[in-house]
């Protein structure tokens, strides 16, 4: 019964969740509740393990050595509940609908058009033509179509660090994701660069739940309906955006991270 | 005192790349002086009408075509074997071995690396005495042969250089292709391989250097000094090095000696040729691949 309260309004529960590198504990006891077409922030300090969180929801602690996690993670996932760690689900198909989009914009050395269509063919089978569709709207929805559709078959490397983000986005746009995941998506970027990012994440929460990870406090107050605090691994404060409009909550929440 | 040693240690280092410079510079303009003289369509050909030649019609007595034949088609067929298991090794070793395997398969391969290549024409030579006195008392020393155990030879330096490509890459990189959801196999043909090209690139070089320079398991698996153009691969056949080695250690004017440094210039211009030709290969993958 408690279950199913928890369910009903969730696209995320984590719980008890603990990641070991290395013998060293990096994450423990994380209990986290996601809410969907919502942005989670996590805050806390380098080496907190908000990084270690965000990889731990598509699996991707795996590909680096040492790893091991206990623990639940169930996300709200193609209609059906399904438990990450816990339930045969392919990890690339895991991947592909949980997003993710790392802190240093990381295209492929190869055009901007084929880094978007080649996970396309690969990982949803697409053909030339239906790729190339999908290309143009995944570009559009990242809101970088009108900069770059006169020089697709350039090397995305061409592109300027802002412009290179958000080719990242639309690379997982484009594969259909229900999550995203952000690493410090606007820790490269200059002031500029980052506004246009954070207008978009904004945009883009009403199709998607996001669970970003950002350095800076006031960005987290200007983005997120939740704000979760890491500290040492553990989660110390789990704040909604009533909670920390009141500004003795948030000056204790900057004392508690500072 | 540390401003004195540093210099001296920026002077040696521009040394020796001047050295290396120089020494094959010298090398090369000696070949040049002494063989471009017998550069001409007799060096390769001999009396036989040069086009019917090229093509096999006419046999060539007196010259050095059958060598490079020969020499081009033992490149080529320990390429086709080497290249292909070795690219696999090193993506095996660098992807999916385990700790402890991986010590021990990367002390075979170094073992063969460090193999002196008579002792890999001796290991020719002996499976040809072993096949002969068992299954196939027909078997002789062939094209065939010589190219198996060329490849082998090669095997070490290409799973090497794969391997060091690959495990070169960063770990963000190759966790690039994962988190879109690639399966391994497909980060590592679509991801991994591309970005490590060059220094596959260098390690094929390195391959097809060997095996067109190499004498002594030619020697014994066998290569003769006169057949014409090989007929198969389980015929005898000619090869470049090892003209060089008799028109050198068998001349008796000195034009004879300078067809030998011919012959090298020739040696030098086709593994140039085939080199270039790997270096396009690579570039043709590079660009249909981004």
């Amino acid at each position: 019964m408690v279950v199913m309260q928890q369910e009903q309004n969730s696209a995320g529960i984590i719980e008890d969740l603990n990641v070991v590198f290395f013998g060293q504990r990096v994450l423990h006891n994380v209990h986290v509740r996601l809410k969907p077409h919502e942005l989670a922030v996590i805050v806390g300090r380098s080496g907190s393990g908000k990084s270690t969180f965000l990889r731990s929801l598509n699996r991707l602690n795996e590909c680096f050595p040492g790893c091991r996690t206990v623990g639940s993670v169930r996300l709200f996932l193609e209609d059906r509940w399904i438990d990450v760690y816990d339930s045969g689900f392919p990890a690339p198909r895991l991947r592909q609908r949980v997003a993710m989009v790392f802190q240093s914009p990381n295209v492929l050395p190869m055009s901007i058009e084929r880094n978007v269509a080649l996970p396309l063919r690969l990982v949803m089978g697409m053909s030339r033509s239906e790729a190339g569709h999908q290309v143009e709207r995944a570009l559009r929805e990242a809101q970088l179509w009108d900069e770059v559709k006169d020089r697709l078959k350039q090397p995305a490397m061409t592109l300027s660090g802002g412009q290179q983000q958000r080719l990242c986005l639309a690379r997982v746009l484009a594969l259909e994701p229900q999550f995203l995941l952000l690493d410090e998506p606007t820790a490269s970027l200059d002031f500029r660069a980052s506004m246009k990012i954070e207008e978009l994440l904004l945009r883009l929460k009403e199709k998607y739940t996001i669970v970003a990870v950002s350095h800076s406090l006031s960005q987290a107050r200007r983005l997120a309906d939740q704000i979760v605090v890491l500290k040492e691994g553990s989660v110390v404060q789990c704040l909604d955006a009533q909670d920390f409009e009141r500004s003795a909550t948030f000056q204790s929440l900057i004392e508690e991270i500072f | 005192m540390r401003r004195i040693s540093e210099s001296l240690l920026i002077g040696l280092s521009w040394l020796s790349t001047i050295g290396v410079v120089a020494g094959a510079g010298i090398l090369v303009g000696y070949l040049i002086q002494r063989g471009l003289g017998t550069l001409s369509p007799e060096l390769l050909f001999g009396d036989a009408p040069a086009w019917q030649a090229f093509i096999g019609r006419q046999p060539v007595w007196d010259g050095i075509w059958p060598a490079v034949v020969g020499t081009f088609s033992l490149v080529a067929i320990s390429s086709i074997i080497a290249v292909p298991l070795g690219i696999a090794g090193g993506i095996y070793q660098a992807e999916y071995a385990t700790e402890g395997w991986k010590a021990w398969s990367g002390f075979a391969i170094d073992l063969l690396a460090g193999l002196p290549s008579i002792v890999m024409g001796l290991f020719g030579f002996s499976l040809i005495l072993f096949l002969r006195n068992s299954l196939m008392p027909a078997a002789n020393t062939c094209l065939l042969l010589s190219s198996g155990c060329l490849a082998l030879l090669v095997l070490p330096y290409l799973i090497r250089t794969t391997q060091t490509a690959l495990e070169g890459i960063t770990r963000d990189a190759r966790v690039v292709g994962l988190s879109l959801g690639f399966t391994q196999w497909q980060n590592i043909v679509h991801v991994l391989l591309p970005s490590a090209g060059r220094g596959i690139l260098s390690g094929v070089i390195l391959a097809i250097g060997r095996s067109a320079e190499d004498t002594a398991v030619i020697l014994l698996t066998g290569v003769v000094a006169n057949s014409g153009l090989p007929r198969g691969i389980m015929d005898k056949y000619e090869a470049l090095p090892f003209t060089i080695y008799y028109l050198a250690a068998e001349h008796r004017s000195v034009e004879e000696l300078n067809r030998g440094f011919g012959a090298a210039l020739v040696l030098l211009l086709l593994t140039s040729t085939l080199f270039l030709g790997a270096y396009w290969l690579r570039r043709t993958v590079e660009r249909k691949w981004s």
